[in-house]
This record gives structure tokens, sequence and C-alpha cells, in this order.
């Protein structure tokens, strides 16, 4: 038998290396969108709505448009045309039309000379309206409601979405169970908190252009939204995208403000910015779904997993956004990194007159998760299992199918296991620490691209990359992609530079621009290394083998016989005879001039064929087990996580630095939402608009992180790689939960577990007669 | 973000300070290193139409142990040697304000008269608006505790109690010329919430002064937060006591910050203690009366009942450590 | 002498090391100043109100939150931005620490840590770890989870002699 093949090695692919822009960045000369003047720019604010919910009888702007230094007011009928990010669900306008549907809905926007004029501007609106009920809680909203929030709810409930899916026969596998175990999980809000404020320039020209700037993750949908909702044809729009200061699939959604903006330039034939300030931030939101969830988990006596039972009630908000895809995926996203034969799941997304809810970093697959560890914590316990045991013996295999028709390829899952366990002294430390210090495992499983394109028609590739390189040597990328801290420019010049073989500062990633950017659909689904990975690789490979061919000629070897070098072309087996990176492309050149070359992505066909088969399927996943350690104050309720030992497969890192950035941030943001971060409402007001009462954890409450990336290479991503954006974030969360059980005995099942809630757990447990590590 | 206009008065001597402000009261606000007032006047809070900033006001400078100017910024006195090591329990206080940057500019004045907070309070002029305006700004109402006689704001700084508890002294400069008040009886336990203190309209805060006994108490201050940096007290409970050579208590004084309008001593709950040796059970009995006496409303980020409870766990830890006899976590 | 300042009246102010003298009404914040009439946007606006530190400026050599300063009571200090900091060719130490570390991302808040960073290595450039946590803890990032960050202060600080 032969042995297996060594992975292959590259020059740069797998290296740590710096983000390309960062000098732009550490100096402050990184452009963001509110660093663009335009000349003669006019400044918008917007007017939002004070009601929860309210028909408008009518709106006097006639004050406001009088006022000197005022350009122009609008209010929503001019452009009615609603939109939203998914094609099945346009529920929103730019301006409310006919209802404002929550405190912070765009009412009326205005362009004025400066902030301040504006902003009296405002005040002189006059908006009468009849108020109607608020719903705040999703509970309600499930039954026949006295005035639905959108007419679109379903059968006059304020439901937006409801998914049913059953797959094996999952009472049967409840009926046979050895044991079993129920979650009731309940999730506050939490949002994105980027540092840069959302912020839109629109600049409308004499020659029927529109040009936008924007701070968004996902220029392409803002490029299609601008087209439907103004009337204007896309390509006489043109979109730009500056540096962005975090999304975290905030900016993702393409944005009321984006389209007000526009529609202000277009009215005074101006350039007109929108600069967020943060309450305007918080209401956007789009954050992560207030979400109530009850899970059952079925196991035989060895601990197989037999079955899930799962119902979600997602809180939307007013709007629908990504909601459809959400109410999927809390379903969808529960099962893998497990092998589970018999699933149920209801899952029912509600309009609420709050702020809107969307997608969020690990979206979808972060709160389910939660609660399903926390469950597989728990069984273990009942049978007398370690924890890791029982998730190793349900582990999905590689390349095998999922109930519902998941094709898994590549899953290092079993190595994530067994690094964690091993590097984190596990077997010395579980149950067996004192009271008030524990540890837990938590694991994670997410999606490396979204097989489903949102927007399939007209049918195109998911991305495509340009690449051009003239005679100075240089090659320039295009590409629609969304860098949005994330590295993913940095990630582009590397592949190009590999597959071509040359130094990584010969190769421009061009700003993005649709005038010039082939289209890719953005930053969201973590779907930007895989996809743009390999529509770069194979784009880069287009120009290798323009350079080989002109090589070839110089040379008189065939192309076959031909290698890239480092900054050369060499004869294979014979690094003597080599023409250099330059004087080939010189050669290439003296027919055709410039070379351009592309590379595209589609990902294969795949999922089954039933009603919404295709939500979360994937080109592949990403899988990781996390040991946290932690240590509490029981009589205070305050804790610390002191280490999180994170084992994750992204398939090969093919930036080791980048991984290791966003598996540190991933912890951060997830540890956020466990300690303390929470969008506060009372009633549908949201009382904690600013980040003094948004508590975003600070240095001193971070662990340490070892990063252990144990990936093997994945079959179809570029050079082996897969997502490692979004999937780091999902097992903290529960790494943590159940390590506070190891800790003090309690399992907490609502979030954030703010210290306040720590003391009542512990005093009930107390109050049961539960003593926990000898201590009652 | 912008300001509304305003004037801006720039005097350098306490005395034209104080005559300016006569002359403008009651339209004008004293801006000291500004990190409280302007993001309230950002928030169209309360704005007026005059500024007197402190800044160029020499004599309302400078760090000695006997008197620190209330102009001193707080950066300044955590980097002060000599001050750092005669007062660690004000440092203990000093160095958990907000956050280092706010820090750089928060001066030791404004610490102490600092605004008082509250979740319907600290909102921007559309959220307060829309919800309709409460007695503390531009409205006649509470939403906390609904009635129109009172302001149940939270007192949200962390250096008063700290001071407190040293018997600190406040000199004031004002129409009628200048006067001493100590710490504990500067702000109002009786008012309606919005007059907060007991100095009079225009009065100004000069500095803080240390009696010689504060050298010889061993003090500490412990603050809750949901996180270490940026949050302001959701408690904050300062202690000071001596010991006779001979162990028993011979002096102990308790200032609880962070649940009501106002700092709050416990002189008659501390007073019985002095004379006796401490134990355990007696600081245990302490800290439960404390619990019981402190009332916080839930108007910050933390609920009522949790704040009220750890009344009890940090005024026993503060307690015992500064009695020596310290359990439970430092 | 007291006399109110109001209107449009010029003043005189050192910016990186270069006095001028410019409009400048008493309400004018010093980070709106810088932005909007000096077009000096290394200096970030995060949130106005004091809570994110992207706006940090040294003041006479001290970190200071430009979004919560008067720019009249600049007059008569120095005032340094990202700009100030940044040698005329290439970076500074903190800043090559920062791209090699990984220490920024999305980068919309690294200007104000490399402010509060200057200073701290200036001042203590032996800084422990926690000293390092304690110093930027006002300053917000929402991508790194600092670790990256603490780790380029603490490289720069162990270089210096």
């Amino acid at each position: 038998m032969a042995a297996p093949e060594a992975p292959p090695t590259y020059r740069l692919i797998g290296t740590r290396i710096p983000y390309i822009e960062g000098p732009l960045k550490v100096t402050g000369r990184a452009e963001y969108t509110d660093d663009i003047k335009r000349p003669g720019q006019l400044i918008a604010r917007l007017l939002r709505s004070p009601w929860p919910h309210a028909r408008i009888r009518s709106i006097d702007v006639s004050a406001a448009r009088a006022m000197p230094g005022v350009a122009a007011v609008l209010t929503g009928e001019k452009y009615p045309t609603p939109f939203g990010v998914l094609p099945i669900t346009h529920d929103e306008t730019a301006i409310a039309v006919g209802k404002v549907r929550y405190i912070g809905d765009i009412v009326a926007a205005v362009a004025a000379v400066d902030e301040a004029t504006a902003d009296r501007a405002l005040q002189a609106i006059r908006v009468d309206v009849e108020v109607l009920p608020e719903y705040t809680d999703p509970k309600t909203g499930v039954e026949k409601v006295a005035e639905p929030i959108h007419a679109r709810g379903l059968n006059g409930t304020n439901i937006q979405k409801e998914v049913v899916q059953h797959f094996g026969d999952v009472d049967a596998a409840f009926a046979q169970a050895h044991a079993s175990v129920r979650v009731r999980g309940s999730y506050a809000g939490v949002t994105h908190a980027f540092t840069e404020p959302m912020a839109t320039i629109a600049e409308a020209t004499p020659d029927g252009r529109l040009t936008v700037w924007s701070a968004t993750q996902v220029p392409h949908y803002l490029h299609r939204a601008l087209s439907e909702v103004l009337g204007i044809p896309m390509h006489r729009i043109r979109v730009i995208k500056p540096e962005v200061g975090g999304g975290f699939g905030g900016k993702s959604d393409p944005l009321p403000h984006e389209i007000a903006c526009a529609a202000l330039s277009l009215e005074t034939g101006r350039p007109v910015k929108i600069l967020f300030d943060r309450e305007d931030v918080f209401v956007t939101n789009h954050g992560r779904h207030p979400t109530q969830n009850d899970v059952r988990i079925a196991v035989d006596a060895g601990g197989k997993i037999l079955a899930y039972d799962i119902e979600a009630l997602i809180d939307g908000g007013a709007w629908s956004s990504f909601g459809t895809v959400t109410t999927y995926y809390n379903g969808v996203l529960s099962m893998g990194p497990y092998r589970v034969p018999n699933f149920r799941y209801r899952g029912r997304r509600v309009y609420t007159t709050k702020p809107p809810s969307g997608a969020m970093r690990a979206h979808g697959g972060t709160n389910i998760r939660y609660s399903i560890e926390l469950g597989l914590d728990e069984l273990a316990e009942q049978l007398h299992l370690d924890p890791f045991d029982l998730r190793e013996r349900n582990a999905l295999p590689p390349h095998s199918t999922t109930v519902n028709q998941f094709r898994i390829t590549s899953t290092s899952f079993v190595k994530c296991l067994k690094a964690a366990r091993e590097r984190s002294g596990w077997d010395d430390k579980f149950r067996k620490l004192p009271y008030g210090r524990g540890v837990g495992l938590g694991c994670g499983f997410y999606i490396s691209g979204s097989n489903s394109p949102i927007h399939f028609t007209p049918k195109m590739p998911q991305c495509t990359v340009h690449l051009k390189a003239d005679m100075d040597g240089g090659i320039a990328v295009h590409c629609m992609q969304a860098d949005i801290g994330q590295g993913s420019n940095t990630l582009l010049a590397v592949i190009v530079a590999e597959v071509v073989g040359v130094d990584l500062d010969r190769v421009h990633v061009v700003r993005v621009d649709s005038d010039v950017s082939p289209v890719d659909i953005g930053s969201y689904s973590s779907r930007v290394t895989f996809m743009m990975g390999n529509a770069a690789r194979r784009a880069g490979e287009s120009l290798r083998d323009q350079l080989l061919a002109a090589a070839a000629r110089v040379t008189g070897y065939p192309p076959e016989k031909l290698v890239v070098g480092h900054e050369k072309i060499e004869v294979r087996h014979r690094p003597d005879i080599s023409i250099s990176y330059i004087d080939a492309l010189h050669a290439a050149m003296e027919r055709s001039g410039a070379l351009l070359a592309s590379g595209a992505y589609t990902s294969p066909p795949m999922g089954g064929d039933f009603k919404g088969a295709r939500a979360g399927t994937a080109p592949a996943y990403s899988f990781a087990a996390y040991v946290a350690e932690v240590d509490v104050d029981v009589e205070t309720g305050i804790y610390k996580v002191e280490k999180v030992w994170a084992a994750f497969d992204c398939g090969r890192a093919l930036n080791r630095l980048a991984v290791e950035g966003q598996i540190e941030g991933s912890i951060h943001m997830g540890l956020g939402q466990l300690m303390g971060e929470t969008m506060n409402y009372r009633g549908s007001r949201l009382m904690n608009p600013s980040l003094l009462e948004y508590k975003i954890p600070t240095p001193q409450q971070m662990p340490q992180v070892e990063c252990l990336l144990v990936g093997d290479d994945d079959p179809e991503g570029p050079f082996g790689g897969k997502e490692a954006g979004e999937g780091p974030l999902i097992a903290t969360l529960p790494a943590a939960g159940n390590a506070l059980y190891d800790a003090v005995g309690v399992r907490f099942h609502e979030l954030p577990i703010t210290p306040e809630k720590v003391v009542r757990g512990i005093e009930l447990r107390q109050q049961s007669g539960k003593s926990w590590k000898g201590v009652s | 973000m912008h300001l509304d206009p305003f004037e801006l008065h720039r005097p350098t001597s306490v005395e034209e300070t104080v005559a300016l402000a006569g002359r403008l009261a009651p339209k004008f606000d004293y801006l000291a290193g500004g990190t409280d007032l302007l993001p309230n006047y950002k928030m169209r809070l309360n704005t007026r139409p005059n500024l007197i900033a402190l800044e160029d006001v020499s004599e309302l400078r400078g760090v000695s142990l006997d008197r620190v100017g209330a102009m001193t910024r707080l950066a300044d006195l955590e980097a002060h040697g000599g001050f750092r090591s005669a007062y660690p329990g004000v440092l203990e206080a000093v160095v958990e304000v907000a956050t280092p940057l706010v820090r750089a500019s928060g001066t030791l004045g404004g610490n102490l008269l600092v605004e008082t907070r509250c979740f319907f309070f600290n909102q921007s002029f559309p959220w307060r608006e829309s919800l309709g305006f409460c007695l503390k700004a531009d409205g006649d109402r509470c939403h906390v505790v609904p009635q129109k006689e009172k302001c149940y704001a939270t007192f949200s700084g962390d250096l008063a109690p700290s001071l407190s508890v040293l018997d600190a002294e406040v000199e004031v400069a004002g129409p009628d010329g200048r006067r001493r008040v100590p710490v504990t009886t500067m702000y109002d336990a009786a008012g309606d919430g919005i007059q907060r203190h007991h100095l009079k309209p225009g009065e100004l805060l000069v500095a803080v002064h240390f009696p010689p006994a504060a050298r010889t108490l061993r003090a500490t201050y412990r603050k809750l937060r949901v996180r270490p940096s940026f949050d302001f007290p959701e408690l904050g409970v300062a202690a000071a006591a001596r010991l006779t050579a001979d162990g028993t208590i011979d002096h102990l004084a308790l200032s609880v910050g962070g649940t009501e309008t106002f700092p709050k001593r416990f002189d008659e709950l501390t007073g019985p203690l002095v004379g006796s040796r401490p134990t355990l059970p007696r600081v245990r009995e302490l800290a439960a009366e404390v619990q019981k006496r402190v009332r916080p409303v839930h108007n910050t980020f933390l609920a009522a009942d949790y704040r009220k409870k750890m009344t009890g766990v940090f005024v026993r830890r503060a307690v015992g450590q500064v009695l020596g006899i310290g359990e439970g976590r430092p | 002498m007291d006399s109110p300042m109001s209107g449009r009246a010029s003043i005189r102010l050192t910016i990186n090391g270069t006095a001028m003298e410019l409009g400048c009404p008493p309400e004018r914040i010093l980070l709106d100043l810088l932005r909007e009439d000096l077009n000096l946007t290394g200096t970030k606006r995060g949130c106005d109100l004091g809570t994110c530190g992207c706006c940090t400026v040294l003041l006479d050599g001290r970190p200071v939150l430009s979004c919560l300063t008067l720019a009249r009571l600049a007059i008569g200090h120095d005032v340094t931005t990202i700009e100030g900091v940044t040698p005329a060719t290439g970076l500074s130490p903190l800043q090559k620490a920062f791209v090699e570390h990984g220490a920024t991302q999305c980068g919309f808040c690294t200007p104000g840590f490399i402010m509060t960073g200057t200073a701290l290595l200036r001042d203590h450039p032996d800084a422990s770890r926690e000293e390092i946590e304690r110093a930027i803890s006002g300053n917000l990032c929402r991508c790194t989870g600092y670790l990256k960050i603490v780790e380029a202060i603490q490289a720069v600080g162990k270089e210096t002699p």
C-alpha cells in the first residue's frame, strides 16, 4: 500500500501574513466613508419614529422645507418600492410608507447645509398618526392579532416565517431512548457594535449616473436595491466600498438610509452624506435575534444521539431582513458536528415592533448551539460519560451525508476534540478543580459559504475575479468581495502571488467599485475565503498559463515542461534554465498588450429536494471544539473566563495570523453575548443604545487564547482552506456555559449570564438541596 | 453630534469666577474636564447658554497631602506618588473611574459633582421626547418611580464615598466668601433628587482638604460594575478604620454610593463598633443592616435587588479588610 | 480676564508641531475641528460620546478624547494626532508592530490605540501585560479581542532599551 501523499507546501499560503493595507490603517490613512468629502456636499439627517407602531395620517414638511439651509425633505411616498435582502421578503421601504413599525423607523429624511440645520429641520416636521398596538412579545404574535405589523404576516398573525421539518421518526426514537434531556434556552438580542458607524455618500451627476460610497459588506446587494427602489438601471449606478470599520453582518442588508441618502442626492443634484450617530446604529440593529428555544435530545445507553426535537421562537423585530434564513438555520445548523438520525424542528420567526434583527456573526448557529451543547453536557453527566467521549462517539464522519442531506466532505472534528482535550489538561481538571472554578467543553459547526446565493437570477457565479498584468510588472486584482477587516484583500493578493509566483507587493487589490469590479456577492455566510479563494486561484492560473505560453515561446520548452518559481518561470527539474517573470510578462504582451485573466466560482449542486432543502447547504463546513476555564466569585457572581483552548478546523489555515485574529475576535464577541451584552428592551423601547450601556468586554475580561489549528485540507477549498470568520464564535459560549456548570453546579440557560443570574442560580441550587463539589 | 451654541468664559481667578457666576446665574454651567458635561450637552440635557471654563483658574490646581485642587485631573492624582502612598483607599477609587481616557481630562471636582444617572435621563433628546420628558430634564414626571415629586437618578461618583470616609472637606467659594463643607454632608439626602447638594447657586468647588487624621486610616473602595472599565458604579463602598495598639476599633466609617441619589454614610451603625474588638459576626451584622437600609431602584444596568444584596457582600468585605479580619475574596 | 468667546473669532493652535490660526466658535469640538476643518481624518469618530476611544489624540502628550474636548480649550496646548506620530517615511515602531502582530483588523479603532499606546510606551516602556490592558481599557476594539494589540505594545516595549 502506498504511503499517503503528504499535503503540498506553499511559499506564502499557510504562513503568517500581515494585512497588506495594515500600514494605511495604523497611520490613519485608510479611507473610510466618512473620511471622504465631496465638493458641495450636503448633510442628511433622519427623522425617526417615536412610536412603536402607528399609521401615518399626514406629514407636514412645509416648515422644514422653508428653513434656510435646507435643500430637501423627503417622505416615503416618493420611493415606495419595497426592498429587502431576500428577494422573497421585500417588506422594507427607504422611508416609511403608510406605517411606522418600531421606535426608530425612518419617517422623513432631510438634506441641509450642515448637521445643525438638518437637525433643526427635523424638529420642524409635524407628523400626525394613529397609534396602533405595539407587539413586543413574539408569543403574542403567533396568534391572530388586531393589527398585524405587516400585511404579509401568516393568517392575520405576526408570524413572518414558519419552518416545519421532520426527518426520520423522532417519536419512535424518543420511545426507545435510554436517556433524554430537555433544555429551554432563552437568549437576549445582541448587536454587532462595529466601531465605524454606518455612513453613506451619494452623488447624482448630470450625466445621469449615481455614485454611492457606503460602509457596506455587500456592495452588490446595495447596488441591486438602489436600482430597484430608485428606478435607475444598475449600469447607471456605481457603488464604491471604501474601507469598512467592521461589519459582523450588520452592514450586509441593503439599508434604508443608504437608499434615502441616494434619493436626497437625486432630489438636490448635490452630493449628500449621511453619518450615523451611535443611537442610529443601535436602532438600525439587524443583530442576533432574541430567541426562545425548546430542545429535546434522546440518546441510547452508549450516548449515541437518537434524535433532536426542537422548537424555536424567534423575535424578528420590524422587518424580515435575513429572517427566513434565520428560521431555517436555527434548526438545520443544530445537527453537525454530530450524526443525528432523527430530527424534528418547528421554527417560527415573529415580527415585533422592535428594531429589526438580522444576520450577525455565526448567524442562526449560535443560540441553538448553546442549548444543544448544554444538553449534551447534561446527558454526559446522566450517563457518567466524559463530555469528550460522548461527542466523539457522535462525530459526523468525513464524506458523509446528514439526515437532511447536507453533504459533508472534510471534517477534522475528532482531531479538534483530541487537541482541545490534550492541550487543556482536561482529564486533570474536569470536576476536579475547586468549587468556583471549572472547565467546560463546547463544540461548533458552521457553513463555509452558503451554497445558494441569495440572488440567483440571472444565474451567475458566486464570485468572479479579474486580473490585469501590465508592463509595469504589477498585477491589479478586481473583485467585488468586501474586506471589512477580516483580511480578504490580503488573501486575494496572497493567492494571486502564490499562483503566479511573484512577490506580494506586485499585487494590488483595487478598491471595490462596481464600474470595474466583477460581481462577488459579498461578505456574509462565511463565503469569501472559499468562494473568492477558488475564483482567485483560477484567475491566477489563467494568468500563469499565459505567462507559461510566452515563456515556452522564448525558451523553446513546451509549456507543460515549465513551472512557476519565485519571480520567474523555470524548466521543471532544471531550475538553471529560467526566464524572469518580467521577461515572460513582456513577451506575453507582445501580441495583445496588457494581460487579462478571469476566474470564477460556482458551488456544485447539492442538497435534497424537499421544501427548504437548500438552507444550510454549503460546499464545506467548519468544525470546532473549545475548552474554557472559568473562575467564579460565588458570592458576587462575577466571573472571568481565564483561558480558552480553541481547536478549530478551517481546513488549511491560509493565513495563520488572520485565522488567529478571527478566532480571538470571535471569542471576544461570543463572551460578550455570554457575559453581558444585551439589547435591553422595556416593551418596544431600547434602553441602552450606547456603547456605555451595551457591555462589550474590555481587555481585562479577555481570556488567554490558545489556537489549535488542526484542520486537514478540504478537497474543494482553495489550497484546502475553509471558513474561519464565524464558526470560531459558536463554540465559545457553550464552552464557557459548561465551565460555569463545572464551577458552581448550575446550568445557565438564559443569556447573558450576568453576575446577578449567577448568584440567583447558586441560591436556587442551594435551595434545591443539591451540593456541588462538596459545597452546599 | 454637535453642540448648540453657547458663550465660553475663561476666568483666571476664583474671585473672578464667582463674580461671573453671580452675574450669569442660573444660566451657566461650570466646565471642568468636560467628560460628564459635554456628553450631556450633546444629548441636550439641561444645556445652558454659558459655560464657565475653569481650566485657567490656577488656584483650583495643585496636589499636596493636605489639599487637592478641584481641577486636578484624575490621571494626575493617579500619577502623584505622594498622594498615592498617603491615600491608597482614595487611589482605589480614582483608578476605577470610567476609563484612562476619561481620567486624563476628568477632574476631582467634576467627579464629586458628577451628574446623577438614570436609564431614562441619559438618553438623546429624541429618545426622551418619544417617551415623554422626565422631571430631571424638560419634564415633570419620573419614569422609574411614577410620581412627580422626586427624582431617583443614581449618584454615580466614585470619589465621594472614598473621601467621605476620610472625613475630607470641600472648600467652596461663593458670593458670600469661602466656607468648608464636609464631603459627608455636602450632598442633599432629603431633597428632591434634582437639587442634589447643599452648594448654593454659583458656588464653586475650590479644593478638597484632608484632615491629618486621614493619613492614619486604613481605607478601601470597592466598586460593583459589569466591566472593569467604562462603567459607572452600580454600587460603590468605601470604608476606613483605625485600630488602637491593643487591637480595638478606634475609628470606623462607611459610605455607600451608586445605590441612591446621594452617597450615604452609616455612622449610626459603625459608631457602636468603636471601642470594641473587630469580630466577623459584628462585621456581618453591620453588613446585613446596611444592606437593609439602602434602597436602590432599577434605573441602571444591574437589577436593584441584586445591587442591594451586593451591598451586604461589599460592605462585609470592605469593612473586614480595613479591620484586618477579611473573609471571602479580596 | 474673562472675555466671552462667541462668534467665529479665530484661535491659535499648535497641531502636529505646526502653529495655525483658524476660525472656531466656542461650541466647536476638537474632533470636528480636526476632521471637518483641517481634514485630519486619521482621527476617527466612533461614538462622539467618549465611550470608544477612536478619537484619541495627544494634548501636551496626554491621550485624551477629542470628541469631549472643546477646541478652544486646546489653545496654547500642543495637539498631536495620528498624522503627527507617523514618520514622514515608513512607520513608527508601534505602528510597525501593530501591522506585524495582526493588531489591526478593520482598522477603525487603530489610530486611537496607536495614540494611547504611544503615550504609554513613552512613559512606561516596561509596562506589564496587566498595565497595558488597563492603559488601553478606554479604547474599544470589536475585531481583535485585544490580545494582539497587547502583544504588539508589549513587543515594542521590550525592544526599547
